[in-house]
């Protein structure tokens, strides 16, 4: 074997190694709250926001915080660091990533989901008339 | 109409030049090249023709036309108005037609002087009849009647007096009304970087095109050699149109969509870096061909992938196939286009990968000469560097298709993904762009390596150890500003030696320190910046990072929008940012977008978060379900029911005045107190008289909203509240309050100086392959190492 094949073969079995460990570190599993909080790490969790329930945001300490109810039909307080998402109240249905603290579950990425937002549909065809 | 009919005249003189060109190369018939080019000129004309017609459609406000009404308005400024062209899916596509067809007339008469014509082409007539396919599927024609038939076509005599009446069918009866309005541009793209990049991207993925015919080509005359040499130039022209286009989308994101960096790994961005990195690769292990023969597939192979990732990012981004998992949204095109993709993508692997496969076996075999110490191994390892790269950013980018099939559920890899994988692949990157600069063809020896290596790791260790002041980071990241400051100094070295004996040559070591100037700007506006959350009270000043921030109120900018005024001092120096936020009727969202002010050694960014309003605690909406507790801050509030008499009933049927009160039980702590709301209804506006309750923080009010009596099940009944909480001690009496994200960005004007050097690197390296002779490769090449 020459060392260039050597370092070759080196050199793509690292990559391959590096890029799938990464790649499954990276990946955040869909769950619910329940899986959340016996896993214990950071999943992504789909659910309603709960309109009802107090949402609020604190300007000081930049904290977006409201309820949400999981598949499970579980209702959990979502704390997020960051203001109130984008579309956040037209949304139907939000998609939080994170994990849990004590009983909150502290979302570091809050997805929101909008049914089909830029297309036209009829109905605005006949508005714009 | 007559659009979508001169759509199909293309696509239909695309394919028959596609025909033509190829029976031209089977039979070396020269009437058929004419034919073929003749047939090709009528496509590009149609094209022209077609898009000359949807902007003047656009330009004079046509709405009957779907895509025009779905996309434009009449408000809309010139400039903006026409960037509505490629504001949508179809008109995207539209422009990519376009520039691949004007790309054609050159590439026709390049190749013809080469003698490729017959062979380039027949494969590039075939990708524009591709290209023409997708209009006809997703055609920018299309009328309005057509898409919604069932909302706009009436039926039945035409009413008199009504504006913009078309009779689609007098026997029948039937017309529509047109729309006098569009929809509108959305206001994320309404700014003058829709004018330019969106153009400079979609040229790029045209002049991916052309490596990759002239691959083909290549493989059709069995010309496994000088087929590099026809097509370098091409390949630095796709890159550098590429990069530009990839660029000015980052600052675009950094400087008016508030992403906070100029790259966020997003699938779009992603889509265009994918094939611009292995358009590099291949760049790199041409040189080595021509050099000493070697590398003949891999040219061939890298190639005809950099046009196939186009292909392929195109699916990624425009099927629908992501769905939900980015922030962008997809906007699902239908089944066709999903197919139609696909079978793109199927055709151009089949084709070149096909007749690569085919013609692997009779290509000449070049003894691998070179040692470990030699440039073309460094080349070689470079390449193969980029094309990793490309192939971590591929299988993130296409994580949720992934997912799905491992998981039945699509979720996309977070950002540190990307990171991880490629920072490694940027410190052997960045270090084989300055290693490979002092390392001789076929071999070098150790001792003269380290001679020329000396300058350039002083400058690096000199570097690092400045990062190292800066703050200390972590091992990865050091190494990463090392190698890049050792790419930096070993190309102006080597650079400046070239400059002298001939300007020309200078290119690829002019690119090599554009990327490296980047990458240290990458690690310090990235990995240096700082970042602090500040609310800032109206008139009140504050201090963050270095800087007296005060906030001095919003104005009205337009329609819509709101800026905030943020004065910024420093060292007596007085300056201005006004970051917008805005709610956007059109995508029914907050839209925000920062400010900065550029400083030689940094950028002071600053993007808006929210605005608080003056009176603080506020009022917010809660709905009540009957008999259960529902928590408010350390209270607990039960809805009870509703209190209305048949008197008040009386009197409501009446007309008369009457009134409803709706009961709350409030508990806190030990205290368990009755509240009673009321509305006063009757003639005029009905009245609400909140309820109190005397927490111990202070008074909270509870009004009603709205009442949902169910009369079938009394205990299903609900009740919409508005409370309003007392004063909290900690925001009493603060005015409008903006709360921004401030951040430092250290030296990231070293990110455009290097974007800046790397084009003109690429422009000096075009010119010098587009004016190389015949001569001999290696006279040139001595001269360069």
């Amino acid at each position: 074997m020459k060392p260039k094949v050597i370092v070759g073969v080196l050199v793509v079995a690292v990559g391959i190694v590096l890029g799938a460990v990464n790649f499954l570190d990276a990946n955040v599993e869909y769950g619910n709250f329940q899986t959340a909080r016996e896993m214990g790490k950071k999943l992504q969790v789909n659910g309603e926001w709960m309109r009802e329930m107090q949402t609020s945001f604190d300007a000081d300490k930049v904290v977006f915080t409201f309820y949400m109810k999981d598949e499970n039909d579980e209702v959990v307080r979502v704390v997020y660091h960051g203001a109130r998402p984008n579309n956040f109240e037209m949304a139907s249905s939000i998609v939080a990533k994170g994990k849990f603290d004590g009983n909150e579950f502290h979302a570091s990425d809050i997805l929101t989901k909008c049914p089909s937002k830029y297309e036209g549909t009829g109905e605005d065809v006949k508005k714009s008339m | 109409m007559a659009g979508g009919l001169i759509v199909k005249f293309g696509f239909a003189a695309a394919l028959g030049a596609a025909f033509l060109y190829a029976w031209a190369h089977a039979r070396a018939d020269r009437r058929a090249v004419l034919y073929g080019r003749l047939s090709f000129f009528a496509s590009v004309a149609a094209q022209a023709t077609a898009s000359a017609l949807l902007l003047f459609f656009i330009l004079t406000h046509q709405f009957q036309y779907t895509y025009i009404w779905s996309y434009s308005s009449t408000n809309l400024p010139i400039p903006l108005l026409i960037s509505t062209f490629y504001a949508g899916q179809e008109g995207s596509f539209m422009l990519w037609t376009l520039f691949t067809a004007l790309i054609g007339l050159f590439l026709a008469r390049y190749a013809s002087r080469k003698d490729y014509e017959a062979e380039v082409m027949a494969v590039y007539s075939l990708i524009l009849a591709f290209l023409f396919l997708m209009l006809v599927v997703k055609d920018p024609f299309e009328y309005i009647w057509v898409t919604f038939a069932s909302d706009v076509i009436q039926s039945g005599p035409v009413p008199q007096g009504l504006a913009n009446i078309l009779v689609l069918d007098a026997a029948k009866g039937l017309w529509a009304q047109i729309p006098a309005e569009g929809r509108g541009l959305n206001p994320l793209l309404q700014n003058y970087w829709m004018v330019i990049h969106p153009q400079i991207l979609f040229m790029g993925f045209s002049a991916m095109a052309i490596p990759y015919t002239l691959a083909v080509a290549g493989l059709l005359k069995k010309d496994y050699h000088s087929w590099i040499r026809v097509a370098t130039p091409w390949s630095v022209f796709a890159a550098l149109v590429l990069g530009v286009g990839i660029i000015l989308g980052g600052y675009w994101a950094y400087e008016t969509l508030g992403w906070g960096g100029f790259w966020g790994w997003d699938p779009v961005e992603n889509s265009s870096l994918i094939p611009w990195l292995i358009c590099v690769a291949s760049i790199h292990t041409s040189l080595t061909q021509r050099r000493n023969g070697a590398f003949v597939r891999t040219n061939f192979a890298l190639s005809l992938l950099s046009f196939v990732m186009v292909l392929y990012s195109t699916f990624l981004t425009r099927s629908g196939i992501l769905g939900d998992t980015s922030v962008h949204s997809f906007v699902d095109p239908g089944m066709w286009v999903y197919w139609l993709l696909l079978l793109f993508i199927a055709v151009f692997v089949a084709l070149g990968f096909g007749l690569l496969l085919w013609r692997m076996r009779e290509m000449p075999k070049v003894p691998v000469q070179h040692s470990v110490l030699s440039r073309e191994f460094a080349l070689f390892l470079g390449a193969g560097a980029l094309v990793f790269s490309a192939v971590f950013i591929t299988v993130g980018t296409s994580s949720p298709i992934i997912t799905t099939l491992l998981n039945g559920k699509a979720s996309a890899v977070d950002i540190m993904y990307y990171v991880h994988t490629n920072l490694p692949l940027g410190i052997a990157i960045t270090f084989l762009s300055g290693v490979g600069q002092l390392l001789w063809w076929r071999r070098t020896k150790t001792a003269s390596l380290l001679k020329r290596m000396l300058v350039p790791a002083v400058v690096a260790f000199g570097v690092t150890a400045f990062m190292l002041l800066l703050g200390t980071e972590e091992l990865l990241i050091l190494l990463f500003v090392f190698t890049a400051a050792f790419s930096l100094a070993a190309n102006v070295q080597v650079g400046w030696d070239m400059y002298r004996g001939n300007p020309k040559l200078a290119g690829g070591a002019l690119a090599h320190i554009g990327i490296a100037v980047m990458c240290i700007g990458f690690v310090t506006s990235e990995r240096y910046d700082e970042t602090r959350t500040v609310a800032l009270e109206k008139g009140k000043p504050a201090e963050t990072l270095g800087y007296q921030l005060t906030y001095t109120g919003h104005r009205q900018v337009d329609a819509e929008r709101y800026a905030f005024d943020v004065r910024v001092e420093r060292d007596g120096r007085v300056l201005q940012v006004a970051p917008v936020m805005h709610y956007s009727e059109f995508t029914q969202s907050i839209l925000r977008h920062p400010d900065l002010v550029n400083f030689l050694h940094r950028d002071f960014y600053v993007a808006p978060l929210s605005v608080e309003e003056a009176t603080s605690g506020g009022s917010r909406a809660f709905e009540l379900l009957k008999g259960t507790p529902t928590p408010l801050d350390g209270l607990s509030v039960t809805f009870l029911g509703f209190d209305f008499t048949d008197a008040d009933r009386d009197a409501m049927m009446e007309n008369k005045p009457f009134e409803i009160r709706a009961l709350l039980e409030v508990v806190e702590g030990a205290k368990r107190e009755r509240v009673v709301m009321r509305m006063n209804g009757g003639a005029g506006a009905p009245e609400y008289i909140p309820g109190r309750f005397e927490s111990s923080s202070g008074d909270y009010a509870f009004t009603i909203v709205q009442m949902k009596p169910n009369q079938e099940d009394d205990s299903m009944s609900a009740l919409v509240v508005s409370v309003t909480a007392p004063t909290d001690a900690s925001r009493a009496g603060k005015d409008e309050t903006l709360v921004i994200e401030a951040s430092i960005k250290p030296y990231i004007n070293l990110v455009w100086v290097g974007t800046v050097t790397l084009a003109i690197g690429f422009l000096l390296t075009m010119y010098r392959r587009l004016t190389e002779r015949e001569t001999s490769e290696s006279e040139e090449e001595e001269t360069e190492a």
